[in-house]
């Protein structure tokens, strides 16, 4: 099986390709960081014996994009599964952040995500089943003050992914949207879970279970995952509360938050 | 002048050893994974004993290419300014993770950096300890004796507890010196792994979260200071003829793991040269 993955040299990107790895996938490896991919291509090779190929990109230029689909051209490969994992945030209220930053959210996101997969979607293999991921987060579920831009771009994935799958049901393809809580990928993700206190150890997941979890359920065919029981609580929640307590809710906790952490974060 | 490296010599059991051998008269070459903490320890180092001979150099170990990185300076220094002898490199950097977290290589942080980087490093090292008919330290733990190695899963990714992980590292790091003793005793290097017993340092609290940080906070309290470990590094750094033991407390030999065999040895060898990329070699290396 060929597999693609965005945002694969750290965080969740790094999880899921060392499940794929262990799984024996065939692996093709994506990320705006090239040394950092050209590790982990080492590692995956001497751990699980499997091809791996890299391709350092800037998902949000098109040109960049443009000439990582000639080298996947130019090798003849074709796919059977693409994970959308690049993303990013920088936390904060919306006029607190510079606008080039908060517009970059949107284009990494969700415009570079909508860019790859149409590209890579014309690259399936031929008359193979083909799987999509798409990363969204638990915060698509409610209003996000202090993380507005963030969460609407991740429902916007959640929407999109949805509508996707429904689009694809007869063209042997299935679309998983993966809703995490918090994950413990980088130092700053160790440091913002803390300062949540008990609720950021509650509905934080162990990367190396949803990893697992996530590829066992995109190929099961399945659409949406939640990882975490109080995470889908919580999401139930979210549906049946009206939106304005949600968000008054939720700008009140993470106000809380961003008086002890007021730094950015990459995910 | 002898000349020892020691790696995480910026904090805790690794600059106590370091403060300890330098003022023995040893040159030291500490490794520690910030500019500001090197500086800070080398300061601390030289308030005792201004006329210590010491250098340090900064890299994460946790990331095989600055061990490379860190390798290819010490070589060079050692090329330069001691003849390229090196008599002992202490492997002491270590980590506990409360999470399961990746080096850039994808490898488990507390296997990549408790064990892996000792492996590798040493490796890179070997041909200058060859030539001062070197030892190697490494600091091990007793909680070693209570664990086999999980070979079918060895980054414990299907069900990660942070104390397994610490455990098995330590037992790696035995076996390591076992294999190392069994490969070049006979070439004058030598290797040793020292139980510091429970030692009042940070390992616990750093960039870990949750039940592993407050539980450590508390254990600690018990520990011995660190200076109690470094004099068993200096003892094994101080005796004229190489110790014939492996596995030391407070200066004395004793017993290790019964999973501290040959086959285990020769295994875990194989499998992690097979994630270093690298083939212990002796004709390669002397």
């Amino acid at each position: 099986m060929n597999v693609m993955i965005t945002g694969a040299a750290g965080g969740l990107g790094r999880a899921l390709a060392i499940e794929c790895g262990h799984r024996g996938f065939n692996l093709f490896l994506t990320d705006v960081n090239e040394a950092g991919l050209r590790c982990l291509q080492s590692g995956l090779e001497w751990q699980f014996s499997v091809t791996v190929t890299t391709k350092a990109c800037d998902l949000t230029s098109a040109v960049s994009v443009d000439e990582m689909l000639k080298v996947i051209d130019n090798h003849n490969i074709r796919f059977d599964m693409l994970l959308n994992i690049a993303g990013l945030d920088f936390e904060g209220g919306f006029m607190g952040r510079e606008r080039e930053k908060v517009v970059k959210i949107v284009s990494l996101n969700d415009a570079a995500t909508l860019r790859i997969t149409h590209a890579i979607l014309e690259r399936r293999r031929t008359g193979k089943h083909f799987t999509i991921v798409f990363v969204s987060s638990l915060a698509s579920m409610f209003p996000m003050p202090l993380k507005a831009t963030y969460a609407a771009s991740k429902r916007f994935l959640l929407d999109f992914a949805t509508s996707l799958r429904q689009e694809l049901k007869n063209q042997d393809a299935d679309v998983l949207v993966l809703c995490p809580g918090g994950l413990v990928t980088t130092k700053e993700a160790m440091e913002g879970i803390a300062v949540q206190g008990f609720w950021g150890d509650a509905t934080t997941n162990r990367l190396e279970v949803v990893a697992r979890k996530t590829l066992d359920r995109a190929l099961a065919g399945q659409g949406v995952y939640v990882p975490g029981s109080l995470n889908r609580t919580l999401a139930f929640l979210g549906r049946i509360i009206p939106r304005s307590w949600v968000a008054a809710v939720v700008y009140w906790r993470w106000n809380h938050v961003h008086s002890k952490r007021m730094k950015p974060s990459v995910d | 002048m002898k000349t020892i490296v020691i790696t995480g010599a910026t904090s805790g059991i690794g600059l106590e050893t370091a403060r300890i051998l330098a003022r023995q008269g040893y040159f030291i070459m500490g490794i520690g994974h910030s500019v500001e903490n090197c500086k800070r320890a080398e300061e601390s180092i030289l308030s005792d004993n201004p006329n210590a001979k010491i250098a340090y150099f900064t890299a994460d170990l946790m990331q095989q290419r600055e061990v490379l990185q860190a390798a290819t300076t010490i070589t060079k220094y050692l090329d330069e300014n001691c003849n390229g002898e090196l008599y002992a490199l202490i492997n002491n950097a270590g980590c506990v993770r409360s999470w399961y977290i990746t080096t850039e290589e994808g490898y488990e942080q507390q296997f990549a950096l408790n064990y892996l980087a000792g492996f590798l490093l040493t490796y890179e090292l070997l041909p200058s300890l060859l030539r001062a008919n070197g030892r190697v330290m490494i600091t091990g733990s007793e909680s070693h004796k209570g664990i086999k190695v999980h070979w079918d899963d060895v980054m414990l990714r299907r069900g990660y507890n942070p104390l397994t992980a610490y455990k098995q590292s330590k037992l790696c790091n035995i076996l390591f010196a076992k294999g190392l003793n069994d490969r070049y005793a006979q070439s004058g290097v030598h290797a040793y792994v020292v139980d510091p017993g429970l030692v009042n340092t940070d390992i616990g609290n750093k960039k870990t979260g949750g039940l592993v940080s407050c539980v450590w906070a508390l254990r600690k309290r018990h520990g011995v200071s660190p200076s109690v470990p470094a004099e068993t590094y200096a003892f094994l750094c101080g005796q004229e003829e190489a110790p014939k033991g492996l596995y030391y407390y407070l200066c004395k030999e004793k017993t290790y793991s019964k999973h501290v065999t040959g086959e285990n040895t020769d295994r875990l060898f194989a499998l992690s040269e097979r994630l270093c990329g690298i083939h212990y070699d002796k004709e390669n290396v002397s």
